[in-house]
C-alpha cells in the first residue's frame, strides 16, 4: 500500500537519508539547508534513527568529521549550500580523491556576494571539477530517490566515489510536494550495508592513509579516480533502472528528456526550473511548435554521449542557465552543453546561451516562452554566442 | 621494574629511521607516547614536522606500525572525532590521538579543537609545540615566545622579533571544562608518561596534553642540549607543568630556581634581546608564576559532573 | 608493491638514519651504573635493553646527536668522531 506525504524537498533530503541508516551524521545549519539538519536531530531524537550525530561548529568540522567516520568504516551522510560548501571545499576535494562513498545533500544557494541566501546552483557547479558525483533533481520526490540511488552509486565496488544529491534552494527545499515513502525493508534489501575495504583505519589492519605522495604516483591515482568516473556512467544508469524496477519510479538515468523526440527545438536545463520549461513546452506544443526539453540529471561524470544522442539532428538547442561562468561571460552548463556538441557535425547546431533566474527570481513560463520563440527564428550557431539575459519586465 | 626497563620493553610502534634533525625531542616524546598507549590506536599526524619525517610514510608505504594518517592542518580534531564516533558506535574501545604541532593547534587547527572540546568528543590531543612552523622553515605561530626571531618576524632596523608574548592554550583549553589537560616536557619523562596513561584512561571526553619541545634546528642550540634546554624551561618558569583535572588545577613542578635571562642567551633564535627585553619576558614570566602558584589546588573548571 | 586505488602505505619505511652521524657514542661499561638515563632520552630508540646485556648502544639508526653523552650523570658516554665509511 503505497504511502503518500505532503513534504517539502528538505524533508525528502532527510528522509531519504533517514532510510539509508547512516552511521555518523555530520551537518552544520545553513539556510536553506537549516531544516534537514533539524530532521535528522528530531528522527535520532524520536528512536527513528539510529546514527551518531555530531553538531559541528563549522561546514568544514562536518566534512572532516563525515570523513573520518568514512574512513573508519562508517555510511555518512551530511548537507550543506553555498557558503557552507565554500568553507567545507578543503576537505571536500579530498573526499573524492581519497575515494570515500559519502553522500551529501547540496540545497543549491547562490554565492555571495552580494549578501544573498536564495537558490541557484552557482555553489555546486563552481566545485564541478573536485571530483564528485553531482546529481541535480527536478521534484522532492526525485530528491528523496536520488538520496537512495545516491548510496548504492557511491559505494559500488567500481565507482567509491562521494555523491552530491543537489536540489534548488527554497524552490524545492521548502515548497511542499506529495511525495510517496518507500517501504524501510525495501530500501534495505536495495541498499546492502557498506563495508569499507580499500582505505580503512583499523588497528587491526595497520596502514598508514595518504602518505606524502610523489608526482607518478599521483598521476597513477588521478587516472584511477577518472577511470572511477567514467565507470559511474553506466552505473547511474543501472541504479536508476533497478530502482524503477523495485519502487516502480525511474528518472532517466543521466538526463531526463519530456516531448523529446520528434523535437526540432530543444530546451536544456538543470534542476527545478524544468517545471516551468515543460509548461511553455505544452504550449507550444499546442500551437504546432516541435520543442521539447532536455533535463541534465548527472552533471558529473558529464554524459556526453547521451547529449549527443539527444541533441544530434536538432534545429537548435537553448541552454537556460541559473549561474555565471565570470570568465566565459556564459553558464557554466552552456560550455559543457558545447563541448559535447563539438564536432557531431559539420554544421555547427546553434547552442543560445541564457543566464536567468539567478538570486532567487522566477524563471517564468513567459520566459521559457521567449526562449521558444528566439529557437523558432534562430539562425546559425556563429550568430548566437551572446547570452542572453531572462529579466523580469525585461526582453532583450 | 623501573619506568625506562619498561618502555624499553614495549615495542616500538615508530619506525626506527625516520628523517627527524638530530637530536629531535619530538621524536622522542611520540616514540614515548606510542609506546604508552599502545597498539590499539589510530594516530593522526598533521602537516608539520613530523609529517614531513616521514611518520605517514612516503609514496606506497608507511612510518608508524599503527594506522596512522595525514588530516589537514586545520581539521584534525574534527577527523578524529568522526572516526572516534564510528567506533563508539561498533562498541570498538580504540584510542584515537592526534599528535600535532603548534602551528595546527593554536593556529589553524583551534577552532575544530574548541568544538571537538565543547562536544565532548573522546580523543586524546597531544600538541608538540616547538613555538613554530618548523618543517617549513621556522615561521611564527601564536605559541612562539615573545621577541623570538623566526622567519616571519626576522630582526631587523625596523623589528625585534615576535610582537606578541606566547598563547596560553593549555588554560584555553582547562576552561572548555574537559576532563583533563596538561603540560609536560620531555625531559620530565615519568612526568610526561604519567600524563598520557591519564589521558589515555578519559572515558568522558577530550584528554589534552601540550607538549614543549625546544627545538635545536629551529632555535639554534646543539642538538645535544636538546634534553636539557627542555629541563631548563621548566625550572626558568618559562613553560610550568601543570595539570588540570576535572576542573582541579595542580601545578607539578613548584621549584622556579632559574632566572629566564641564560636559558635565553643561551639560543641563537634570542641572541638579539637586549637585557630590557629580556626582563619584560621574566617579568611576565613572574606574573604568571604567582598566578598559577595562587591557582594550585582550586577547582577552576566543571569538576567532572558532566 | 601492491596496486591501490587509493592513496594508503602499507610497507613500513625505514630511513638508514645510522648513516647520517658524524659521531658515535661509545659506553664506557665500568662507569655506567645501567640507570637508563640514556636509554630514557634517545629520540631514535638506540639505547636497547634487555636482560642479557642490560642497556646497549644499537647503532643502526643512531644518528650521532649526543644527548646521551650530555645526560648521562656517570658520564659513561662518550662521542667520539665516526670513522670514514667504508666503500661498497
Amino acid at each position: 500500500m503505497a504511502k503518500y506525504v505532503v513534504m517539502n524537498g528538505n524533508m525528502a533530503a532527510a528522509m531519504g537519508a533517514k532510510f539509508c541508516r547512516p552511521d555518523v551524521i555530520a551537518a552544520y545549519p545553513i539556510t536553506p539547508q537549516t531544516p534537514i539538519v533539524e530532521y535528522l536531530a528530531q528522527f535520532i531524537a524520536e528512536g527513528e534513527l539510529d546514527a551518531a550525530f555530531s553538531e559541528v561548529e563549522s561546514e568544514h568540522s562536518a566534512m572532516s568529521v563525515i570523513q573520518g567516520a568514512a574512513l573508519a568504516g562508517g555510511r555518512t551522510f551530511t548537507a550543506t549550500s553555498s557558503q557552507g560548501l565554500a568553507l567545507m571545499y578543503e576537505p571536500y576535494f579530498r573526499t573524492s580523491t581519497l575515494r570515500l562513498p559519502v553522500v551529501m545533500a547540496i540545497v543549491n544557494r547562490e554565492m555571495i556576494s552580494p549578501q544573498t541566501v536564495w537558490g541557484g546552483p552557482q555553489d555546486s557547479l563552481t566545485l564541478r571539477d573536485a571530483g564528485w558525483i553531482q546529481l541535480y533533481c527536478e521534484d522532492n520526490q526525485e530528491i528523496l530517490d536520488t538520496i537512495i540511488q545516491a548510496y548504492k552509486i557511491a559505494e559500488n565496488s567500481e565507482v567509491l566515489l562521494p555523491v552530491n544529491v543537489c536540489f534548488d534552494g527554497f524552490y524545492l527545499s521548502h515548497m511542499a510536494e506529495k511525495v510517496e515513502v518507500p517501504d524501510q525493508e525495501l530500501v534495505d534489501e536495495f541498499l546492502p550495508p557498506y563495508y569499507n575495504c580499500h582505505i580503512k583505519l583499523d588497528p587491526q589492519e595497520p596502514i598508514s592513509v595518504d602518505p606524502l605522495t610523489p608526482g607518478s604516483l599521483l598521476i597513477e591515482y588521478r587516472q584511477k579516480h577518472m577511470e572511477a568516473m567514467q565507470r559511474a556512467v553506466e552505473v547511474i544508469k543501472s541504479v536508476d533502472i533497478e530502482f524503477g524496477k523495485v519502487f516502480g519510479r525511474c528518472y532517466g538515468g543521466l538526463v531526463a528528456d519530456y516531448r523529446l523526440e520528434d523535437a526540432d527545438y530543444v530546451i536544456v536545463t538543470l534542476g527545478s526550473m524544468t517545471g516551468a520549461a515543460k509548461e511553455a513546452v505544452d504550449l507550444a506544443r499546442d500551437k504546432g511548435i516541435a520543442v521539447g526539453v532536455l533535463r541534465v540529471r548527472a552533471l558529473r561524470p558529464f554524459p556526453v554521449d547521451e547529449i549527443r544522442k539527444k541533441l544530434m539532428g536538432r534545429r537548435a538547442v537553448a541552454v537556460v542557465d541559473r549561474n555565471v561562468s565570470f570568465g566565459w561571460g556564459t553558464g557554466i552548463l552552456y560550455q559543457e552543453i558545447c563541448s559535447a556538441l563539438y564536432g557531431i557535425s559539420s554544421t555547427p547546431i546553434p547552442i543560445l546561451p541564457y543566464i536567468g533566474g539567478l538570486g532567487g527570481e522566477d524563471l517564468t513560463i513567459d520566459m521559457f516562452n521567449k526562449v521558444i520563440d528566439d529557437l523558432k527564428k534562430a539562425g546559425p550557431y556563429s550568430e548566437n554566442i551572446t547570452t542572453r539575459w531572462l529579466i523580469r519586465g525585461e526582453s532583450k | 621494574m623501573s619506568l625506562v626497563t619498561e618502555l624499553c620493553n614495549k615495542e616500538d610502534l615508530l619506525s626506527p629511521g625516520i628523517s627527524s634533525c638530530i637530536g629531535c625531542n619530538v621524536e622522542l616524546t611520540l616514540r614515548t607516547v606510542l609506546k604508552v598507549l599502545g597498539p590499539n590506536t589510530i594516530l593522526a599526524i598533521p602537516p608539520g614536522c613530523m609529517g614531513g619525517v616521514g611518520v605517514v610514510g612516503w609514496g606506497k608505504t608507511t612510518g608508524a606500525k599503527v594506522p596512522v594518517f595525514f588530516p589537514l592542518l586545520d581539521n584534525v580534531a574534527s577527523m578524529l572525532a568522526g572516526i572516534k564516533l564510528y567506533y563508539e558506535k561498533i562498541g570498538r574501545d580504540v584510542n584515537v590521538v592526534a599528535f600535532a604541532g603548534d602551528g595546527a593547534t593554536v593556529d589553524a587547527g583551534l577552532q575544530c579543537l574548541s568544538g571537538a572540546a565543547e562536544r565532548g568528543d573522546k580523543i586524546i590531543y597531544i600538541c608538540y609545540d616547538n613555538e613554530g612552523y618548523m618543517n617549513t622553515g621556522f615561521q611564527r605561530s601564536a605559541s612562539t615566545t615573545k621577541g623570538a626571531w623566526t622567519s616571519t618576524t626576522p630582526v631587523g632596523e625596523a623589528s625585534r622579533g615576535k610582537k606578541q608574548h606566547k598563547k596560553d592554550l593549555p588554560l584555553i583549553m582547562a576552561m572548555h571544562d574537559i576532563p583533563y589537560v596538561a603540560t609536560a616536557t620531555p625531559a620530565f619523562m615519568l612526568d610526561l608518561v604519567r600524563k598520557v596513561e591519564k589521558a589515555k584512561s578519559i572515558k568522558t571526553g577530550l584528554a589534552y596534553i601540550h607538549v614543549y619541545n625546544p627545538c635545536p634546528t629551529g632555535w639554534g642550540f646543539l642538538p645535544a642540549m636538546s634534553i636539557h634546554m627542555s629541563r631548563e624551561a621548566v625550572k626558568t618558569g618559562l613553560f610550568p607543568l601543570y595539570e588540570v583535572e576535572n576542573g582541579k588545577f595542580r601545578l607539578n613542578y613548584k621549584e622556579k630556581k632559574s632566572d629566564v635571562k641564560s636559558y635565553l642567551r643561551n639560543m641563537k633564535k634570542f641572541a638579539h634581546l637586549s637585557d630590557e627585553e629580556i626582563d619584560e619576558i621574566q617579568c611576565k614570566i613572574d606574573e604568571k608564576w604567582s598566578r598559577l602558584l595562587y591557582l594550585d589546588g582550586l577547582l577552576i573548571g566543571s569538576d567532572g559532573g558532566n | 608493491m601492491k596496486d591501490f586505488i587509493a592513496p594508503i602505505g602499507e610497507e613500513l619505511y625505514i630511513i638508514s638514519t645510522g648513516d647520517w652521524r658524524t659521531h658515535r657514542p661509545v659506553k664506557d661499561d665500568n662507569k655506567c651504573n645501567q640507570c637508563g638515563v640514556c636509554a630514557l632520552y634517545c629520540p631514535t630508540g638506540s639505547i636497547k635493553y634487555d636482560e642479557g646485556k642490560k642497556f646497549w648502544i644499537n647503532l643502526d639508526y643512531c644518528k650521532g646527536c649526543g644527548i646521551c653523552e650530555v645526560e648521562c650523570v656517570r658520564k659513561a658516554i662518550i662521542m667520539v668522531e665516526e670513522e670514514g665509511r667504508k666503500n661498497g
